[in-house]
């Protein structure tokens, strides 16, 4: 396990250090912000001094150089905006989006299982075909859409919900539901699918030979072999919406890390994009290797191979090789 | 028949247990107390004592000297913090605020008197040399206070607390608008670190910054020390929402009590109040790029733009058409200057004219705009493309996102792509035609493309004058830049609409997009 863990991490650890070497350097093909955080009728003199006091004048393999010795000190550049730590502001908004993303991807799961492991009891009946309209149409629709008439509707013409904000349960309401429609049409479509293929399997109809309740069969067998690729689907999706909700981060005022990328992008804040880039990148690493742990998890075929305890071996040992001088030899009484 | 679970399949069972406890801890951990991260709530039903407050995006800052910047001002001016003069958006006039008189004592100094009543909400007393201090900080200091820039560029100035109510300013060169621009400067407390930003300041105003919830809410306080009239309400809480639809229904809804910022198609209604917001939209065209080295093209584009036309379809009439660069109520306005007529037939024939002198009208010109600059923006570009191409010119439309639109607005300008119309959007917060004169109409400018000599001798004599000598010059400057230069095709004078709720009395003015004066809102009776 810790084997398979120490791979992981190292693997992950190029392709970590080409995103964030690649962010920095598009970014700053964008050209230099310095009109955007000085006025306009800031003159010649002024524009050097900023370019010059953020470094943006060094070639950009001097700005690099420094920009990782910063972060071999934990120093991750000064908000161009804020003047705040990039990584103080990209720490504090994350926390904001895993509850979101969370508890959305949670309950999209669930009710995809649920709903999807329905309508496979009966393919092609009136569940079946009712939920997959729904769940097409939810997987189609565009959040940004979603979320407006979420809001003229349960909010302004209802007042059911507040329009946005954070705050108690009910301001949670509109955000999850634009943010769970997607993974949840996505979800219970192979949900579905592979609920379809275990329920024909011979091992069903032995464990419904057997006597088992229904329920029973479709929780105990049929779903523990259909959560392998609703489980990869899953990971994929959450991973998603961990990339910043942005869209619905920004309508509802949910002061994630969506909100704040597509703000340090268009704000050409060099230092807090890569922060919130980097975050978000250690962030679906992490997801992937918890992805690979419950797949392992499920089924034992796709387990790592890792060391095996010397005691286990000894056992293996004597059960499997003959005993030194002594051969086993079937002798008649 | 009996169905015991043999040992694997218990096994089994207990991790099923196992991990469906852990699922269902995770969700109770996550949903714990049902809070956001880093947050505190931000709902809150409207209480006769607070009033609420959405803009459209959070001040990345409340440094004192960076007030100019309107997401920052729009929170610290005259609220936590006061100049020493503050212009009247109506009048166009400075009223005294800390400083209770103010003269021109020779070419380069003005002396100014200051209140003796006043204290910092720390406790400290405002004096003279609090002034000088903030002044100091703000114009001369290497802090690179955005203020500098905007109204003072590269020259010093020198401060002198001559005693505690009794300041002079010398300046470089003799400059009759200093006052105007020391109203930009807001001052803070000896005590405040000159040698950086400061998120929090303090100062002299009616409120003092509660708390900030970076990302979610920032509060405000009355400050009961306040040397003033007491303003209505006891708190002042601001949010902030970028879509302007949300803004909007946050007022409908009863969830805010002001909203800044919105657009005609916001859906806020009744509830939404129009007033006059200094923006001024024009194309400023590259006058030494051919076609449009030509005059006569020049003026051609200026024909074939049907402003009134523009403004009843996409603004509802709200605007008015614009024959110069700055609307009324900015010293310098000239109320006889006519817009430029919509006569398709005369462009036609001008452009017709201009080719058969040789001028090559077919060559490309491209305008370009900047995205979400304004309400409609994209539209009324569609539609200028469309005018400029029935005058006979050959037209292309560029849409770019800020950063690229600033490249083509600031020296040095994009001079590689061929003749460029550029939409332009200026908002003169200032009150004087100077501000908007230096920048866009001399040669040299930060944003002028053409000049001529003879006029930058206008400019440099008008900025000058003062009174109505001032006035009287800078009315001629926009007289000749329509008869002589002919660098802009002024379009409109923009209105801007705040989202009111019924329980609140304001009446907007032309400032409130960049200085919302708490004080001046009151409970509806």
């Amino acid at each position: 396990m810790l084997t398979f863990l120490r791979r992981r991490i190292v693997s992950s650890a190029l392709p970590l250090l080409v995103v964030v070497l690649g962010v920095f350097a598009l970014a700053r093909l964008t050209g230099n912000p310095a009109s955007l955080y000085l006025p306009l009728n800031a003159t010649e003199q002024m524009r050097a001094d900023f370019t010059e006091k953020n470094g943006l004048d060094n070639p950009i393999w001097v700005q690099m150089a420094d920009y990782f010795a910063g972060v071999l000190r934990l120093d991750f550049g000064q908000s161009l905006r804020t003047g705040e730590s990039a990584a103080a502001m990209a720490l504090r908004a994350f926390p904001a989006t895993l509850q979101l993303a969370g508890t959305t991807m949670l309950l999209a799961v669930v009710l995809a299982v649920i709903v999807g492991s329905w309508a496979a009891l009966k393919p092609n009946g009136i569940a079946d075909r009712i939920s997959s309209f729904v769940s097409m149409a939810a997987a189609s629709v565009p959040d940004f859409w979603l979320a407006i008439m979420g809001i003229w509707v349960f909010a302004i013409t209802l007042g059911w919900l507040p329009t946005s904000g954070v705050g108690g349960l009910s301001s949670w309401v509109l955000p999850i539901l634009t943010l769970l429609l997607r993974p949840f049409g996505v979800l219970v479509q192979i949900v579905r699918g592979a609920m379809v293929s275990s329920l024909s399997e011979p091992y069903i109809k032995l464990a419904r030979s057997k006597g088992a309740s229904e329920f029973r069969v479709v929780t105990r067998h049929a779903l523990r072999n259909a959560a392998a690729p609703a489980l990869t689907v899953a990971g994929d999706l959450a991973v998603g919406l961990i990339n910043g909700a942005v869209v619905v981060e920004s309508i509802f005022g949910w002061p994630g890390i969506g909100k704040l990328m597509i703000d340090s992008i268009l704000q050409r804040d060099f230092a807090v994009l890569q922060a919130a880039v980097l975050l978000t990148a250690i962030s679906i690493f992490i997801l992937n290797i918890l992805i690979d742990l419950g797949y392992a998890g499920l089924d034992a075929r796709v387990r790592p191979a890792g060391k095996r305890s010397k005691a286990s071996k000894a056992a293996t040992a004597v059960l499997t090789e003959p005993k030194e001088g002594k051969r086993y030899v079937q002798t008649a009484p | 028949m009996s169905f015991s679970l043999s040992r694997s399949a218990s096994r089994r069972a207990s991790r099923g247990v196992v991990v469906g406890t852990a699922v269902a801890a995770s969700a109770v951990l996550l949903l714990s107390s049902c809070s956001v991260a880093n947050s505190e709530p931000t709902a809150g039903a409207g209480s006769s004592d607070t009033i609420r407050i959405v803009l459209s995006q959070e001040p990345p800052t409340l440094e004192a000297c960076e007030s100019n910047l309107t997401s920052t001002g729009v929170v610290m001016r005259s609220n936590v913090t006061e100049p020493l003069v503050e212009r009247n958006p109506t009048t166009g006039d400075l009223d005294p605020l800390l400083a209770t008189s103010w003269e021109q004592t020779s070419d380069t100094e003005w002396t100014f008197t200051l209140r003796d009543d006043v204290t910092f909400s720390d406790g400290t007393p405002f004096n003279a040399e609090a002034a000088a201090f903030t002044i100091d900080r703000a114009v001369n200091s290497d802090l690179a206070c955005n203020v500098e820039g905007y109204v003072f560029g590269d020259d010093d100035l020198v401060v002198n607390a001559v005693d505690d109510t009794t300041l002079t300013v010398t300046t470089v060169s003799p400059d009759p608008i200093l006052p105007l621009r020391l109203s930009f400067i807001e001052i803070v407390p000896t005590s405040t670190d000159a040698t950086a930003k400061v998120r929090e300041p303090i100062g002299t105003g009616p409120y003092v910054i509660a708390q900030w919830d970076t990302g979610t809410k920032l509060t405000l306080e009355r400050n009961d020390d306040y040397w003033g009239a007491a303003p209505a309400y006891a708190t002042a809480e601001y949010q902030w929402r970028s879509e302007g639809t949300v803004r909007a229904a946050m007022i409908t809804s009863g969830e805010a009590d002001i909203a800044m910022g919105l657009g005609p198609d916001d859906g806020v209604g009744d509830l939404g109040l129009d007033y006059p917001n200094n923006e001024t939209v024009a194309l400023r065209m590259t006058a030494e790029i051919a076609p449009l080295n030509d005059i006569r093209v020049r003026e051609a584009v200026n024909y074939a733009i049907d402003k009134s036309g523009i403004i009843d379809s996409l603004y509802q009439g709200a605007h008015i058409a614009a024959a110069q660069l700055v609307p009324e109520g900015i010293v310098g306005h000239n109320a006889d200057l006519q817009p430029w007529e919509f006569d398709i037939d005369k462009a036609k024939a001008l452009v017709a004219e201009a080719k058969a002198d040789g001028v090559p009208v077919d060559e490309t010109i491209t305008i370009v705009a900047r995205n979400a600059q304004f309400p409609k923006v994209s539209e009324m570009s569609q539609v200028l493309q469309e005018q400029l191409t029935q005058a006979g010119l050959t037209v292309e439309l560029k849409m770019v996102d800020t950063t690229q639109h600033l490249q083509y607005q600031l020296r040095p300008f994009v001079d590689n792509e061929g003749a460029i119309a550029l939409l332009i959007q200026h908002g003169n917060q200032a009150g004087d035609a100077q501000f908007s004169a230096d920048q866009y109409m001399t040669t040299t400018g930060a944003q002028s493309v053409y000049g001529t000599a003879e006029f930058d001798a206008m400019l440099e004599a008008a900025s000058t004058k003062t009174g109505a000598e001032r006035q009287a010059a800078y009315e001629d400057i926009f007289e000749y830049q329509n008869d002589e230069i002919v660098q802009f095709a002024f379009i409109s004078h923009q209105t801007g609409t705040i989202g009111k709720a019924a329980n609140v009395n304001y009446t907007p003015n032309s400032s409130s997009g960049d200085e919302l004066r708490i004080a001046e809102i009151t409970p509806a009776s």
